[in-house]
């Protein structure tokens, strides 16, 4: 017999698997709810997005934070200037334009944002300039210059916490570094936090949860409630190449889904955030890994809630749970993001590789987050807290790419062992 | 093995000589029981070509039946075999085979042509293959000018032919219907019936279900008859209905004077009583039910009685049973 024009295994199994994926897409396009779970899903990105907006073209007031702008004794010099000159603050008739020659009077915003962060790392030792020189003057005396004691006048000095793993104890001489450019700061700051922020919560954990949560639930278990499953079943086809195939359709629709939103939502940001391009090109690394981490994490959740509901009627029910279970899950990678209990979780490791993904693109992030709590040596910069919250460095230990073969391997795994459980209790299951 | 009614020489391989052929849908001693309740108990059955009625009451058992058939559930006893295999968890016989569900749920947002084509994919074959085979078995239901309509829009008896045509699109050797009937119009029931003969005529082993005796009369005279998950009676339908003429009948007369007409028809020697459940009913009991039929209408024109009604209120399937479960009616 000729066994050219025979269709093989394989062209029989992707014909078939074509054909229930390909309807499994109808039918999700034919159903409202569909709709409403996508939209809401878009919506709910959508506000976050213009909270963030906001934030990008709202005006920061410039802070200054030593005071040195002020002009007490009204002379017109602003104090940072008559202290740098060795004038009296407080004596109108005392300032540089009696000087001979006189020097004239700065304009007192010079004084405000004048003295920006000048460290480039987190390291221990000497680092930071006096860029105004408002440290180094006459007037003040050698240990002044050298109030942190490290044999360095006008530094900052860095020494990192005995106990506490990658946190640093920052001491000043005073007046250096100490007036950084809030607006400049903050909006760094902010824009890195939202796409974390929006990246970690709200793509791969709520629409990653969500959408499978309404959308692959009842991919099995519908359809044997409804009866429309003997038609599938009445075919000859494995039940587990149903099961795998139903989620195919399923992921064709959200893998699209996720792709679009996160390339509108990098789109956004891209060009809201703040750079000298046109574009933030250095933010695409973070943007590609939580386009994985979502797509790794909805291929989990489709594979588990699907399994969930063959497994029993009301499969939400057991879905739920496990839901609030990847809440406290995300939050615990929020702040202990080395936890050992995010090892029983999916999300935890999809944060790995959105940590990891970030740690690569923006590596002085965490040089950012120490500056900004710093902040001059007075109050936290705006911004700062918020981007501490939302950073984390990836938990595995295994720097930033290792950590991402791994959790990707996880999450791999994770999907596999669940089509499986899936599938088998399938094939036991008696349809009625 | 299936004979070869078609004459057009099956390329199938032939069995060694000696090695009987498995029937296409042999029970053995199969029960499937839900707790404690006995949806099938015991039944032995081996069917091979030809149209076969299963007929019996709702809930005794010829959905599960079928269900066990098509692996759909697993027997609590005894064995299943679809042309010789295990259907539970094994979908391989199922290339062979054409189902139709009793369920009325359809996926009602798809035409009927995308309905027949998807599931024919599932059988392995190409988009446009599936497509033709499709248009080919709409048009043997009668449904090729309804081709393209959703069926959401379809009547009852459109939706049960597309489900007909559905398990039709592989050509398979059994087909197994599930009260292809139910609710269907006139119209449509003949048609299904045509198809359901036409069926059989090409050598194709049907079964189809049914709580209703005289639709299974029409079809086929090979039934099996199942009773509280029990097979009481497997055979020819005419042999098991010239026994039911031995024993007493009950035919029952709608007119104007039932007493008067109860005069006339008492003199008959096949009648053996008579009574009256009001004033223009009346009801006959007779040990010959044929003959009785045959001269009923000479009596009552002869003697010029009005009449609006005849029937046999225990020509069904519940009576037939009572008679083969005890042998009284």
């Amino acid at each position: 017999m000729a066994s050219s024009n025979l269709p093989s295994l394989w062209s029989g199994m992707d014909r078939k698997a074509l054909a229930i994926g390909e309807f499994t897409l109808r039918q999700q396009r034919k159903r409202l709810s569909t709709w409403v779970v996508l939209l809401v899903g878009v919506a709910a990105m959508g506000v976050l997005t213009m909270f963030y907006v906001d934030a990008m073209t709202r005006d920061y007031e410039a802070v200054d934070n030593d005071g040195d702008s002020y002009d007490w004794d009204n002379d017109g010099y602003p104090n940072g200037q008559e202290q740098m000159h060795g004038t009296n603050i407080f004596d109108p008739l005392d300032h540089p334009g009696l000087f001979d020659p006189p020097i004239a009077a700065d304009d007192a915003s010079d004084w405000i944002n004048e003295d920006d962060f000048d460290w480039d790392a987190l390291e221990e030792g000497s680092v930071g300039v006096d860029d105004n020189g408002d440290c180094d003057t006459e007037r003040r005396t050698e240990s002044q210059k050298d109030a942190n004691g490290n044999g360095v006048p006008c530094d900052i000095q860095i020494r990192a916490d005995r106990y506490g793993q990658g946190t640093f104890t920052i001491e000043s001489d005073g007046n250096v570094d100490e007036d950084p450019d809030d607006e400049a700061y903050a909006l760094e700051a902010i824009h890195r936090s939202f796409v974390l922020a929006i990246g970690k919560l709200g793509v791969v954990f709520l629409i990653g949860i969500f959408v499978p949560l309404f959308m692959a639930t009842g991919l099995i278990r519908n359809e044997m409630t409804s009866g429309t499953m003997h038609f599938m079943l009445a075919k000859p086809i494995a039940r587990g190449e149903v099961f795998l195939y139903r989620l195919l359709g399923f992921y064709a629709l959200a893998w699209t889904y996720l792709t679009a939103l996160i390339a509108a939502l990098a789109l956004v940001a891209g060009l809201m955030g703040p750079g000298d391009g046109l574009y933030r090109f250095e933010d695409l690394g973070v943007w590609m890994s939580v386009w994985l981490a979502s797509i790794l994490a909805i291929t989990v959740y489709g594979m588990l809630f699907c399994t969930l509901g063959v497994m029993w009627k009301h499969g939400m029910v057991l879905a739920l749970p496990f839901a609030a279970w990847e809440l406290g899950m995300i939050l615990t990678t929020l702040g202990a993001p080395d936890a050992a209990i995010l090892r029983f979780s999916v999300i935890g490791w999809a944060m790995n590789i959105v940590d990891a993904g970030a740690a690569m693109a923006w590596q002085d992030t965490p040089l950012l987050i120490q500056m900004g709590l710093w902040g001059g040596g007075n109050e936290a910069l705006e911004g700062a807290e918020a981007l501490n919250v939302f950073w984390s460095t990836p938990g595995l230990g295994l720097g930033a790419l290792g950590t991402v073969v791994v959790s990707v391997l996880v999450l791999v795994f994770q999907a596999v062992a669940c089509w499986l459980l899936g599938s088998t209790l399938f094939k036991s299951k008696e349809i009625e | 093995m299936m004979p070869d009614f078609t004459q057009q020489g099956a390329g199938e391989p032939t069995p060694a000589p000696n090695a009987p052929a498995a029937p296409v849908v042999y029970f053995n001693g199969v029960s499937k029981s839900y707790g404690r309740i006995h949806a099938l108990s015991n039944v032995t059955l081996g069917l091979s070509g030809g149209v076969t009625g299963i007929l019996g009451m709702n809930g005794a058992g010829k959905s599960t039946l079928f269900k066990l058939l098509m692996g759909k559930l697993r027997p609590s006893a005894g064995e299943v075999k679809l042309f010789g295999v295990d259907p539970w968890k094994n979908p391989s016989p199922y290339a062979k085979v054409g189902f139709v569900p009793e369920h009325e749920k359809m996926h009602d947002w798809m035409t009927a042509l995308e309905f027949v084509s998807t599931f024919a994919r599932l059988h392995g074959m190409t988009r446009s293959e599936a497509k033709t085979e499709a248009a080919r078995v709409l048009d043997f239901v009668g449904l090729s000018d309804v081709a393209n309509k959703e069926i959401g829009r379809f009547s009852k008896g459109m939706r049960q032919r597309t489900k007909i045509a559905h398990a039709l699109v592989n050509d398979p050797e059994l087909i197994v219907l599930d009260e292809p009937l139910q609710g269907c119009d006139p119209l449509a029931r003949t048609t299904i019936m045509n198809v359901i003969r036409e069926l059989g005529k090409l050598g194709r082993t049907v079964l189809v279900s049914s709580h209703i005796l005289s639709e299974i009369e029409r079809i086929t005279e090979q039934i099996v008859i199942l009773h509280q998950g029990k097979l009481v009676a497997l055979g020819n339908l005419h042999a098991i209905r010239e026994r039911l003429d031995e024993i007493p009948h009950t035919i029952r007369i709608v007119g104007d004077d039932a007493r008067s007409l109860a005069k006339d028809i008492l003199s008959h020697p096949a009648v053996f009583g008579v009574s009256f459940p009001n004033e223009t009913e009346l009801l006959i009991q007779t040990y010959h039910f044929g003959q009785m039929h045959a001269e009923l209408p000479r009596l009552i024109v002869e003697n010029g009685h009005n009449v609006h009604l005849i029937d046999n209120p225990d020509d069904d399937l519940e009576s037939l049973l009572h008679y083969l479960a005890g042998g009284e009616v």
